[in-house]
Protein backbone atom coordinates (compact mmCIF):
# COMPACT_ATOMS: atom_id res chain seq x y z
CA UNK A 1 0.00 0.00 0.00
CA UNK A 2 2.94 2.49 1.12
CA UNK A 3 4.54 1.87 -2.27
CA UNK A 4 1.23 3.02 -4.41
CA UNK A 5 0.56 5.52 -2.02
CA UNK A 6 2.94 7.19 -0.44
CA UNK A 7 1.48 10.09 1.23
CA UNK A 8 0.26 10.40 4.98
CA UNK A 9 -3.27 11.82 4.61
CA UNK A 10 -4.17 12.33 8.26
CA UNK A 11 -1.28 15.15 8.47
CA UNK A 12 -3.27 17.41 6.40
CA UNK A 13 -5.87 17.27 8.37
CA UNK A 14 -4.13 17.24 11.51
CA UNK A 15 -1.66 20.37 10.41
CA UNK A 16 -4.42 22.66 7.86
CA UNK A 17 -5.38 24.71 11.37
CA UNK A 18 -1.53 25.80 11.63
CA UNK A 19 -1.51 27.75 7.96
CA UNK A 20 -4.62 29.99 9.24
CA UNK A 21 -1.61 32.61 9.99
CA UNK A 22 -0.04 32.11 7.00
CA UNK A 23 -3.51 32.33 5.26
CA UNK A 24 -4.37 35.81 7.03
CA UNK A 25 -0.95 37.11 5.86
CA UNK A 26 -1.74 36.35 2.15
CA UNK A 27 -4.72 37.74 2.82
CA UNK A 28 -3.62 40.86 4.27
CA UNK A 29 -0.64 41.38 0.98
CA UNK A 30 -3.58 40.60 -1.41
CA UNK A 31 -5.97 43.03 -0.02
CA UNK A 32 -3.46 45.67 0.50
CA UNK A 33 -1.88 44.99 -3.07
CA UNK A 34 -5.17 45.73 -4.44
CA UNK A 35 -6.37 48.70 -2.71
CA UNK A 36 -2.91 50.11 -3.85
CA UNK A 37 -3.70 48.63 -7.24
CA UNK A 38 -7.28 50.49 -7.24
CA UNK A 39 -5.90 53.58 -6.27
CA UNK A 40 -2.84 53.52 -8.81
CA UNK A 41 -5.00 52.11 -11.61
CA UNK A 42 -7.56 54.60 -10.95
CA UNK A 43 -5.02 58.19 -11.61
CA UNK A 44 -3.12 55.98 -13.88
CA UNK A 45 -6.36 55.42 -15.94
CA UNK A 46 -7.07 59.22 -15.89
CA UNK A 47 -3.97 60.22 -16.97
CA UNK A 48 -4.02 58.13 -19.74
CA UNK A 49 -7.41 59.39 -21.08
CA UNK A 50 -6.51 63.14 -20.51
CA UNK A 51 -5.36 65.73 -22.81
CA UNK A 52 -2.16 66.73 -21.17
CA UNK A 53 0.77 64.68 -23.33
CA UNK A 54 3.32 64.62 -20.96
CA UNK A 55 0.87 63.03 -18.05
CA UNK A 56 -0.15 60.66 -20.85
CA UNK A 57 2.99 59.49 -21.47
CA UNK A 58 3.74 59.13 -17.54
CA UNK A 59 0.75 56.83 -17.14
CA UNK A 60 1.86 55.14 -20.97
CA UNK A 61 5.61 54.56 -19.79
CA UNK A 62 4.45 53.10 -16.28
CA UNK A 63 1.52 50.68 -17.85
CA UNK A 64 4.39 49.57 -20.74
CA UNK A 65 7.05 48.69 -18.03
CA UNK A 66 5.35 47.15 -15.39
CA UNK A 67 2.97 44.78 -18.22
CA UNK A 68 6.14 44.06 -20.27
CA UNK A 69 8.08 42.73 -17.11
CA UNK A 70 7.46 39.75 -14.90
CA UNK A 71 6.51 40.65 -11.34
CA UNK A 72 8.83 38.58 -9.59
CA UNK A 73 11.55 41.14 -11.21
CA UNK A 74 9.61 43.72 -9.80
CA UNK A 75 9.53 42.21 -6.94
CA UNK A 76 12.91 41.94 -6.27
CA UNK A 77 13.91 45.41 -7.89
CA UNK A 78 11.82 47.31 -4.54
CA UNK A 79 13.45 44.02 -2.36
CA UNK A 80 16.91 43.81 -3.34
CA UNK A 81 17.51 46.33 -5.54
CA UNK A 82 16.17 49.24 -3.47
CA UNK A 83 17.98 48.16 -0.96
CA UNK A 84 21.14 50.81 -1.55
CA UNK A 85 18.73 53.70 -1.05
CA UNK A 86 16.19 52.65 0.71
CA UNK A 87 15.29 49.14 2.96
CA UNK A 88 12.46 48.45 2.55
CA UNK A 89 10.93 45.34 5.15
CA UNK A 90 9.31 41.80 3.09
CA UNK A 91 6.32 42.83 3.69
CA UNK A 92 6.03 46.10 2.88
CA UNK A 93 7.80 45.42 -0.52
CA UNK A 94 5.31 42.69 -1.32
CA UNK A 95 2.42 45.39 -1.09
CA UNK A 96 4.30 47.53 -2.69
CA UNK A 97 5.17 44.95 -5.73
CA UNK A 98 1.82 43.88 -6.10
CA UNK A 99 0.16 47.18 -5.82
CA UNK A 100 1.82 48.92 -8.53
CA UNK A 101 1.58 45.30 -10.62
CA UNK A 102 -2.06 45.61 -10.74
CA UNK A 103 -2.79 49.13 -10.83
CA UNK A 104 -0.87 48.85 -14.44
CA UNK A 105 -3.38 46.13 -15.29
CA UNK A 106 -6.09 47.61 -13.33
CA UNK A 107 -5.42 51.20 -15.26
CA UNK A 108 -5.96 49.34 -18.41
CA UNK A 109 -9.43 47.59 -17.23
CA UNK A 110 -10.47 51.64 -15.77
CA UNK A 111 -9.41 52.78 -19.69
CA UNK A 112 -11.21 50.66 -21.27
CA UNK A 113 -14.73 51.19 -18.88
CA UNK A 114 -14.72 54.45 -19.33
CA UNK A 115 -13.78 54.74 -23.00
CA UNK A 116 -16.49 52.09 -23.55
CA UNK A 117 -19.41 54.53 -22.19
CA UNK A 118 -20.73 56.16 -25.43
CA UNK A 119 -19.45 60.05 -26.64
CA UNK A 120 -23.38 60.38 -26.42
CA UNK A 121 -23.12 60.32 -22.49
CA UNK A 122 -20.42 62.99 -22.05
CA UNK A 123 -22.36 64.93 -24.54
CA UNK A 124 -25.20 65.13 -23.08
CA UNK A 125 -24.06 65.88 -19.91
CA UNK A 126 -21.57 69.01 -21.07
CA UNK A 127 -24.92 70.04 -23.00
CA UNK A 128 -26.86 70.68 -19.53
CA UNK A 129 -23.77 72.90 -18.42
CA UNK A 130 -21.60 69.98 -16.58
CA UNK A 131 -18.11 70.86 -16.70
CA UNK A 132 -15.65 67.64 -17.80
CA UNK A 133 -15.03 67.38 -14.15
CA UNK A 134 -18.45 67.12 -12.96
CA UNK A 135 -19.65 65.33 -16.05
CA UNK A 136 -16.68 62.41 -15.14
CA UNK A 137 -18.08 62.54 -11.94
CA UNK A 138 -21.42 62.29 -11.85
CA UNK A 139 -22.00 60.51 -15.30
CA UNK A 140 -19.19 58.23 -16.71
CA UNK A 141 -17.27 56.94 -14.12
CA UNK A 142 -20.48 55.77 -12.32
CA UNK A 143 -21.52 53.81 -15.57
CA UNK A 144 -17.75 53.26 -16.37
CA UNK A 145 -17.16 51.41 -12.32
CA UNK A 146 -19.93 49.28 -13.27
CA UNK A 147 -18.72 47.68 -16.25
CA UNK A 148 -15.05 47.62 -14.63
CA UNK A 149 -16.32 45.07 -11.82
CA UNK A 150 -16.14 41.91 -13.57
CA UNK A 151 -12.93 42.18 -14.95
CA UNK A 152 -11.45 43.65 -11.56
CA UNK A 153 -13.12 40.57 -9.98
CA UNK A 154 -10.47 38.40 -12.52
CA UNK A 155 -7.52 41.03 -11.97
CA UNK A 156 -8.44 40.31 -7.47
CA UNK A 157 -8.28 36.81 -8.44
CA UNK A 158 -4.93 36.78 -10.06
CA UNK A 159 -3.51 38.90 -7.83
CA UNK A 160 -4.64 36.59 -4.67
CA UNK A 161 -2.34 33.75 -6.39
CA UNK A 162 0.53 36.16 -7.27
CA UNK A 163 0.75 37.33 -3.42
CA UNK A 164 2.41 33.53 -3.74
CA UNK A 165 5.49 35.32 -4.82
CA UNK A 166 5.85 36.92 -1.67
CA UNK A 167 7.17 33.50 -0.61
CA UNK A 168 10.47 34.66 -2.11
CA UNK A 169 11.45 37.34 -0.17
CA UNK A 170 10.69 35.57 2.80
CA UNK A 171 7.15 37.07 3.88
CA UNK A 172 5.75 33.98 5.72
CA UNK A 173 2.33 33.30 3.54
CA UNK A 174 0.89 30.93 2.53
CA UNK A 175 3.30 29.22 0.25
CA UNK A 176 6.18 30.03 2.17
CA UNK A 177 4.59 27.95 5.06
CA UNK A 178 4.09 25.01 2.76
CA UNK A 179 8.04 24.99 1.66
CA UNK A 180 8.90 25.21 5.58
CA UNK A 181 6.77 22.28 6.95
CA UNK A 182 7.63 20.60 4.28
CA UNK A 183 11.28 20.67 4.08
CA UNK A 184 11.00 20.39 8.52
CA UNK A 185 8.74 17.52 8.19
CA UNK A 186 9.68 15.95 4.79
CA UNK A 187 5.97 15.87 4.08
CA UNK A 188 5.89 18.07 0.96
CA UNK A 189 3.40 16.61 -0.69
CA UNK A 190 0.80 16.74 2.09
CA UNK A 191 1.73 20.78 3.17
CA UNK A 192 1.52 21.78 -0.28
CA UNK A 193 -2.01 19.95 -0.38
CA UNK A 194 -2.79 22.24 2.09
CA UNK A 195 -1.81 25.59 0.64
CA UNK A 196 -4.11 24.63 -2.49
CA UNK A 197 -7.06 23.81 -0.32
CA UNK A 198 -6.18 27.75 1.15
CA UNK A 199 -5.84 29.13 -1.87
CA UNK A 200 -9.30 27.22 -3.58
CA UNK A 201 -11.13 28.52 -0.53
CA UNK A 202 -9.99 32.15 -0.70
CA UNK A 203 -10.53 31.96 -4.14
CA UNK A 204 -14.05 30.47 -3.69
CA UNK A 205 -14.99 33.48 -1.63
CA UNK A 206 -13.84 35.88 -3.11
CA UNK A 207 -15.99 34.38 -6.77
CA UNK A 208 -18.64 34.43 -4.16
CA UNK A 209 -18.65 38.50 -3.21
CA UNK A 210 -17.77 39.24 -6.61
CA UNK A 211 -20.87 37.51 -8.01
CA UNK A 212 -22.88 39.01 -5.09
CA UNK A 213 -22.15 41.96 -5.91
CA UNK A 214 -22.52 41.82 -9.62
CA UNK A 215 -25.85 40.48 -8.92
CA UNK A 216 -27.00 43.30 -7.08
CA UNK A 217 -25.67 45.80 -9.57
CA UNK A 218 -27.08 44.24 -12.23
CA UNK A 219 -30.72 43.64 -10.53
CA UNK A 220 -33.74 44.53 -11.69
CA UNK A 221 -32.14 45.49 -15.03
CA UNK A 222 -33.03 43.04 -17.65
CA UNK A 223 -30.45 40.04 -18.51
CA UNK A 224 -28.98 38.17 -20.88
CA UNK A 225 -31.35 34.62 -20.98
CA UNK A 226 -32.04 31.75 -22.85
CA UNK A 227 -34.67 31.92 -25.35
CA UNK A 228 -36.35 29.49 -26.76
CA UNK B 1 -31.98 85.62 -28.72
CA UNK B 2 -29.15 83.14 -30.40
CA UNK B 3 -26.96 84.17 -33.25
CA UNK B 4 -24.05 82.75 -35.14
CA UNK B 5 -21.56 84.77 -37.59
CA UNK B 6 -19.81 83.03 -40.52
CA UNK B 7 -19.51 79.60 -38.80
CA UNK B 8 -17.25 77.53 -40.36
CA UNK B 9 -16.01 73.79 -39.51
CA UNK B 10 -14.22 71.25 -41.20
CA UNK B 11 -13.30 67.31 -40.51
CA UNK B 12 -9.78 66.33 -41.99
CA UNK B 13 -10.31 67.58 -45.54
CA UNK B 14 -13.90 67.58 -45.53
CA UNK B 15 -15.34 71.50 -45.22
CA UNK B 16 -18.78 70.78 -43.21
CA UNK B 17 -19.78 74.34 -43.00
CA UNK B 18 -18.70 76.96 -45.14
CA UNK B 19 -19.81 80.23 -43.28
CA UNK B 20 -23.25 79.90 -41.60
CA UNK B 21 -24.93 82.77 -40.42
CA UNK B 22 -28.10 82.04 -38.36
CA UNK B 23 -30.35 84.36 -36.69
CA UNK B 24 -32.74 83.08 -33.92
CA UNK B 25 -35.50 85.81 -32.51
CA UNK B 26 -36.82 85.64 -29.27
CA UNK B 27 -40.00 83.18 -29.45
CA UNK B 28 -38.84 82.02 -33.08
CA UNK B 29 -38.94 78.34 -34.09
CA UNK B 30 -36.28 78.10 -36.89
CA UNK B 31 -36.87 74.55 -38.86
CA UNK B 32 -33.57 73.37 -40.56
CA UNK B 33 -33.76 70.89 -43.38
CA UNK B 34 -31.37 69.51 -45.99
CA UNK B 35 -29.98 65.87 -47.29
CA UNK B 36 -28.00 64.15 -45.52
CA UNK B 37 -24.32 65.13 -44.66
CA UNK B 38 -25.34 68.91 -45.39
CA UNK B 39 -24.10 69.87 -41.86
CA UNK B 40 -27.23 70.17 -40.04
CA UNK B 41 -25.87 68.58 -36.72
CA UNK B 42 -22.92 70.29 -36.93
CA UNK B 43 -24.48 73.40 -36.80
CA UNK B 44 -26.42 72.54 -33.97
CA UNK B 45 -23.45 71.21 -32.27
CA UNK B 46 -20.96 74.46 -33.28
CA UNK B 47 -23.93 76.56 -31.41
CA UNK B 48 -23.45 74.91 -28.02
CA UNK B 49 -19.80 74.01 -28.50
CA UNK B 50 -20.21 70.26 -28.63
CA UNK B 51 -17.90 70.86 -31.51
CA UNK B 52 -15.67 74.10 -31.90
CA UNK B 53 -15.82 75.87 -34.66
CA UNK B 54 -12.63 76.40 -36.72
CA UNK B 55 -13.94 80.32 -37.27
CA UNK B 56 -17.36 82.71 -36.40
CA UNK B 57 -19.00 84.20 -33.68
CA UNK B 58 -22.17 82.61 -31.88
CA UNK B 59 -23.75 85.32 -29.58
CA UNK B 60 -26.29 85.20 -27.03
CA UNK B 61 -28.46 88.17 -26.21
CA UNK B 62 -25.95 90.09 -27.98
CA UNK B 63 -23.42 88.78 -25.66
CA UNK B 64 -20.22 87.06 -27.56
CA UNK B 65 -19.43 83.64 -26.33
CA UNK B 66 -16.15 83.72 -26.29
CA UNK B 67 -14.55 79.84 -25.80
CA UNK B 68 -13.75 79.58 -22.50
CA UNK B 69 -15.22 77.01 -19.81
CA UNK B 70 -16.99 79.59 -17.94
CA UNK B 71 -18.51 81.30 -21.30
CA UNK B 72 -19.21 77.70 -23.25
CA UNK B 73 -20.79 76.37 -19.61
CA UNK B 74 -22.74 79.23 -18.85
CA UNK B 75 -23.99 78.96 -22.56
CA UNK B 76 -24.63 75.15 -22.34
CA UNK B 77 -27.35 76.16 -19.10
CA UNK B 78 -29.12 78.15 -21.03
CA UNK B 79 -29.15 76.65 -24.69
CA UNK B 80 -30.89 73.32 -24.29
CA UNK B 81 -29.92 70.48 -26.69
CA UNK B 82 -32.10 67.25 -27.04
CA UNK B 83 -30.27 64.47 -29.24
CA UNK B 84 -31.99 62.06 -32.06
CA UNK B 85 -30.58 59.07 -29.81
CA UNK B 86 -31.54 60.59 -26.54
CA UNK B 87 -28.67 59.96 -24.60
CA UNK B 88 -30.40 59.62 -21.39
CA UNK B 89 -28.12 58.60 -18.44
CA UNK B 90 -29.02 54.82 -17.89
CA UNK B 91 -28.35 54.52 -14.10
CA UNK B 92 -29.98 57.34 -13.02
CA UNK B 93 -33.81 57.27 -12.83
CA UNK B 94 -36.06 58.95 -15.06
CA UNK B 95 -37.14 61.44 -12.48
CA UNK B 96 -32.81 61.53 -11.28
CA UNK B 97 -32.22 61.84 -15.28
CA UNK B 98 -34.51 65.41 -14.91
CA UNK B 99 -33.05 66.27 -11.53
CA UNK B 100 -29.40 66.20 -12.52
CA UNK B 101 -28.81 69.30 -14.33
CA UNK B 102 -30.98 71.66 -11.69
CA UNK B 103 -29.01 70.14 -8.67
CA UNK B 104 -25.62 69.53 -10.15
CA UNK B 105 -25.40 72.76 -12.28
CA UNK B 106 -27.90 74.94 -10.81
CA UNK B 107 -26.74 74.16 -7.53
CA UNK B 108 -30.74 74.03 -6.58
CA UNK B 109 -32.04 72.12 -3.40
CA UNK B 110 -32.42 68.32 -3.92
CA UNK B 111 -36.50 68.69 -2.84
CA UNK B 112 -37.01 71.85 -4.70
CA UNK B 113 -35.67 70.23 -7.79
CA UNK B 114 -37.29 67.17 -7.21
CA UNK B 115 -40.88 68.90 -7.22
CA UNK B 116 -39.83 70.81 -10.57
CA UNK B 117 -38.32 67.53 -11.92
CA UNK B 118 -42.36 66.17 -11.31
CA UNK B 119 -44.07 68.83 -12.92
CA UNK B 120 -41.85 68.40 -16.13
CA UNK B 121 -42.35 64.66 -16.07
CA UNK B 122 -46.09 65.26 -15.88
CA UNK B 123 -46.05 67.71 -18.94
CA UNK B 124 -44.55 65.62 -20.86
CA UNK B 125 -47.30 62.64 -19.86
CA UNK B 126 -44.73 60.62 -18.37
CA UNK B 127 -45.37 61.35 -14.36
CA UNK B 128 -45.73 57.20 -13.68
CA UNK B 129 -42.40 56.64 -15.20
CA UNK B 130 -40.70 58.81 -12.76
CA UNK B 131 -38.79 56.14 -10.70
CA UNK B 132 -38.17 53.73 -13.45
CA UNK B 133 -34.64 53.57 -15.19
CA UNK B 134 -34.47 54.63 -19.46
CA UNK B 135 -33.51 51.11 -20.60
CA UNK B 136 -37.37 49.87 -19.74
CA UNK B 137 -39.02 53.15 -21.75
CA UNK B 138 -39.88 53.02 -25.12
CA UNK B 139 -38.22 55.47 -27.61
CA UNK B 140 -40.94 57.87 -27.63
CA UNK B 141 -41.18 57.84 -23.73
CA UNK B 142 -36.91 57.94 -23.89
CA UNK B 143 -37.33 61.38 -26.38
CA UNK B 144 -39.74 62.73 -23.91
CA UNK B 145 -37.72 62.06 -20.66
CA UNK B 146 -34.98 63.69 -22.64
CA UNK B 147 -36.88 67.23 -23.31
CA UNK B 148 -37.61 67.41 -19.87
CA UNK B 149 -34.29 66.90 -18.91
CA UNK B 150 -33.73 70.01 -21.29
CA UNK B 151 -36.27 71.47 -19.85
CA UNK B 152 -35.50 71.82 -16.34
CA UNK B 153 -32.10 74.19 -17.02
CA UNK B 154 -35.18 76.46 -17.98
CA UNK B 155 -33.50 77.40 -21.56
CA UNK B 156 -33.76 80.38 -23.35
CA UNK B 157 -33.86 78.21 -26.41
CA UNK B 158 -33.44 74.35 -27.10
CA UNK B 159 -31.87 72.61 -30.21
CA UNK B 160 -33.44 69.52 -31.32
CA UNK B 161 -31.36 67.53 -33.63
CA UNK B 162 -33.72 65.06 -35.54
CA UNK B 163 -35.65 64.39 -32.18
CA UNK B 164 -38.09 61.76 -34.14
CA UNK B 165 -35.49 60.20 -36.54
CA UNK B 166 -34.69 57.58 -34.30
CA UNK B 167 -38.13 56.56 -33.26
CA UNK B 168 -40.61 53.87 -34.50
CA UNK B 169 -43.36 55.75 -36.57
CA UNK B 170 -45.98 55.38 -34.21
CA UNK B 171 -43.97 56.88 -32.14
CA UNK B 172 -43.20 60.06 -33.63
CA UNK B 173 -46.51 61.84 -32.55
CA UNK B 174 -46.05 61.81 -28.97
CA UNK B 175 -43.17 63.43 -29.34
CA UNK B 176 -44.18 65.81 -31.76
CA UNK B 177 -47.23 66.73 -29.47
CA UNK B 178 -44.48 67.67 -26.45
CA UNK B 179 -42.95 69.83 -28.87
CA UNK B 180 -46.22 71.26 -30.45
CA UNK B 181 -46.67 71.93 -26.60
CA UNK B 182 -43.77 74.25 -26.25
CA UNK B 183 -43.77 75.77 -29.43
CA UNK B 184 -47.50 76.94 -28.10
CA UNK B 185 -45.83 78.12 -24.69
CA UNK B 186 -43.66 80.20 -27.05
CA UNK B 187 -40.21 78.20 -26.47
CA UNK B 188 -37.36 79.33 -28.60
CA UNK B 189 -36.38 76.24 -30.86
CA UNK B 190 -34.37 75.36 -33.72
CA UNK B 191 -35.14 72.03 -34.86
CA UNK B 192 -33.37 69.59 -37.32
CA UNK B 193 -36.31 67.58 -38.94
CA UNK B 194 -37.21 65.42 -41.90
CA UNK B 195 -41.08 65.49 -40.78
CA UNK B 196 -41.85 68.36 -43.30
CA UNK B 197 -45.74 68.39 -42.42
CA UNK B 198 -44.32 69.08 -38.72
CA UNK B 199 -41.68 72.06 -39.73
CA UNK B 200 -44.78 73.39 -41.86
CA UNK B 201 -46.90 73.63 -38.98
CA UNK B 202 -44.61 75.02 -36.46
CA UNK B 203 -41.75 77.16 -38.62
CA UNK B 204 -41.63 80.33 -38.22
CA UNK B 205 -38.80 80.55 -40.64
CA UNK B 206 -37.15 77.02 -42.66
CA UNK B 207 -33.13 76.28 -43.54
CA UNK B 208 -32.55 74.67 -46.13
CA UNK B 209 -28.84 73.25 -46.00
CA UNK B 210 -26.99 71.88 -48.40
CA UNK B 211 -23.27 71.21 -48.86
CA UNK B 212 -22.39 73.51 -45.52
CA UNK B 213 -24.41 76.36 -46.58
CA UNK B 214 -27.80 77.60 -46.45
CA UNK B 215 -29.12 78.24 -49.49
CA UNK B 216 -32.25 79.02 -49.24
CA UNK B 217 -34.41 80.33 -46.21
CA UNK B 218 -37.85 82.35 -45.50
CA UNK B 219 -41.43 81.48 -43.95
CA UNK B 220 -42.27 77.61 -44.55
CA UNK B 221 -44.85 78.24 -47.34
CA UNK B 222 -42.65 79.91 -49.37
CA UNK B 223 -39.64 77.33 -48.62
CA UNK B 224 -41.96 74.21 -49.34
CA UNK B 225 -44.47 75.81 -51.61
CA UNK B 226 -41.76 77.65 -53.51
CA UNK B 227 -38.87 76.74 -53.05
CA UNK B 228 -36.57 78.49 -55.50
CA UNK B 229 -33.06 76.64 -55.47
CA UNK B 230 -33.18 73.85 -57.37
CA UNK B 231 -31.27 71.82 -54.98
CA UNK B 232 -34.15 72.14 -52.63
CA UNK B 233 -36.79 71.82 -55.09
CA UNK B 234 -34.79 67.84 -55.57
CA UNK B 235 -34.51 67.57 -51.82
CA UNK B 236 -38.23 68.17 -51.31
CA UNK B 237 -39.19 66.07 -53.91
CA UNK B 238 -36.91 63.33 -52.27
CA UNK B 239 -38.88 63.65 -49.16
CA UNK B 240 -42.48 63.35 -50.40
CA UNK B 241 -41.27 60.78 -52.50
CA UNK B 242 -40.14 58.89 -49.37
N1 LIG C 1 -16.74 64.16 -35.80
C1 LIG C 1 -16.67 64.06 -37.14
N2 LIG C 1 -15.52 63.65 -37.73
C2 LIG C 1 -15.43 63.55 -39.06
N3 LIG C 1 -16.44 63.84 -39.91
C3 LIG C 1 -17.61 64.25 -39.40
C4 LIG C 1 -17.78 64.37 -37.98
N4 LIG C 1 -19.03 64.80 -37.75
C5 LIG C 1 -19.61 64.93 -38.96
N5 LIG C 1 -18.75 64.60 -39.95
C6 LIG C 1 -19.04 64.65 -41.39
O1 LIG C 1 -19.51 65.95 -41.67
C7 LIG C 1 -20.54 65.89 -42.64
C8 LIG C 1 -21.75 66.61 -42.12
O2 LIG C 1 -22.26 65.88 -41.03
P1 LIG C 1 -23.58 66.27 -40.25
O3 LIG C 1 -23.80 65.21 -39.23
O4 LIG C 1 -23.48 67.67 -39.77
O5 LIG C 1 -24.67 66.19 -41.39
P2 LIG C 1 -26.24 66.21 -41.25
O6 LIG C 1 -26.71 67.27 -42.17
O7 LIG C 1 -26.64 66.31 -39.84
O8 LIG C 1 -26.65 64.82 -41.85
P3 LIG C 1 -27.80 63.77 -41.37
O9 LIG C 1 -29.08 64.23 -41.99
O10 LIG C 1 -27.34 62.48 -41.95
O11 LIG C 1 -27.82 63.77 -39.89
C9 LIG C 1 -20.79 64.45 -42.96
O12 LIG C 1 -20.12 64.14 -44.15
C10 LIG C 1 -20.14 63.72 -41.80
O13 LIG C 1 -19.64 62.48 -42.21
MG1 LIG D 1 -27.53 64.99 -38.44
Amino acid sequence: MEKFFPWDVSVIFTKFPTFLHAALITLQITTSGILVGLIAGFVFALLKISYNKPLKAIASTYIFVVRGTPLLLQLFIIYYGLTTVVAIPPFPSAIIALGFHNGAYIAEIFRGSIESIPVGQMEAARSIGMSYRKAMQRIILPQAFKRAIPPLGNQFIIALKDSSLASTIAVPELLLRGRQLGSSSFKYMEMLVIVAVYYLLLTTLLHFILNKIDKKLTSGKRKARKIW
Amino acid sequence: MVRVENIQKHFGSLKVLKGIDLDIQEKEIVVIIGPSGSGKSTLLRCINFLEMPDKGKVFINQHEVKTNNHDINGLRARVGMVFQHFHLFPHMTVLENVMEGPVQVKKIAKNKARKAAAELLEKVGLSDKADEYPEMLSGGQKQRVAIARSLAMEPEVILFDEPTSALDPELVGEVIDVIDDLAREGMTMAIVTHEIWFARKVAHKVIVMDEGKIIEQGPPEQVFDNPTHPRTQQFLKQVFNE
